[in-house]
């Protein structure tokens, strides 16, 4: 899908195709009330139109990338209260529970608060050096399993 | 100490089979509890690689190991550190030896005997999906 938008004066056109693949290997920011869900994954809507368009984050808010966002296709929205699951507000846009909100992190390491995955990547490293660049502290830090042989461990002695 | 088995996704589509699983502190992380598989049939307790060097722990490779494990051989190394589980007053600490391991394939990190059954009195309900663990002093 492709709209052409208007912000900060200058006017973009953004593809939803396009956003996913510049996102892919981005980690996620942290949270904090607003969200989109890009490629399975969480972003604040701002990183996600800066990244798209290379505009600072000060010439546009979040209202405004949200609304780009969910014209683009990707659902939106907002965190519960105090860590409690997400509350879904736009059509099509199912909240995950833990099971599901994991289930785009196959494979990688993963860190979770409540029923939410924080950041996923590949190494643990890289899931610490986040928690810390944005002082964040979880719940769990595990890899996602794809398999029963995996998840079990298959344990020597 | 009581704990919900996790639940995980399988790729198949569904849930994998919940397990017991407890978040136990590694020194030298302190972002985050490692989700760690209770295993009663495990002697060593056996880490990640990774983590250890994540967490700058120095490992003693005079006792190295390989051994096999689900299709692959792994090399492991030993360390003693602190592990904790818990949180705020109920934290309770304890040395343990670990095994860090390379590759670490697996969803978690593996406590066995050695490292926490001998540390905590475990009771499991397969059951109603939990496991609570106490310490033993």
């Amino acid at each position: 899908m492709t709209r052409t938008v208007q912000i900060s004066k200058q006017r973009f056109t953004l593809d939803s195709d396009e956003i996913v693949r510049s996102v892919s290997s981005v980690l996620p920011e942290p949270i904090h009330e607003h969200y989109v869900v890009v490629g399975g994954r969480r972003f604040p809507p701002k990183q996600v139109i800066a990244l798209a368009t290379g505009l600072d984050r000060a010439d546009f808010t979040t209202h405004q990338a949200r609304r780009i966002l969910r014209g683009l296709g990707f659902p939106a929205a907002r965190r519960g209260n105090a860590g409690a699951s997400a509350t879904c507000e736009t059509e099509g846009a199912t909240e995950p529970s833990s099971v599901e909100a994991l289930r785009p992190h196959f494979g990688e390491w993963v860190a979770v608060r409540a029923d939410e995955v924080l950041v996923g990547a590949s190494t643990p490293a890289e899931v610490i050096a986040w928690l810390s660049r944005h002082d964040q502290k979880a719940d769990s830090l595990f890899r996602v399993a794809a398999d029963e042989a995996s998840a079990g461990g298959a344990a020597p002695s | 100490m009581k704990f919900p088995f996790r639940h995980l996704p399988a790729a198949t589509g569904g849930q994998l089979a919940p397990r017991p699983v407890v978040d136990v502190w590694l020194e030298g992380i302190d972002v985050a509890p490692l989700g760690c598989l209770v295993d009663s049939g495990a002697l060593r307790t056996r880490f990640s690689r990774e983590l250890a060097i994540a967490a700058g722990i120095e490992l003693d490779s005079s006792h190295a190991e390989r051994f096999a494990v689900g299709g692959q051989v792994v090399e492991a190394a030993p360390a003693r550190v602190n592990l904790s589980l818990g949180a705020d007053e109920a934290l309770h600490t304890w040395d343990a030896p670990v095994w860090f391991c390379d590759p670490w394939p697996f969803a978690f990190q593996l406590l066995g005997l050695e490292g926490f059954l001998r540390h905590f009195r475990t009771t499991v309900s397969g059951y109603q999906e939990w496991i609570e663990c106490k310490p033993e002093r």
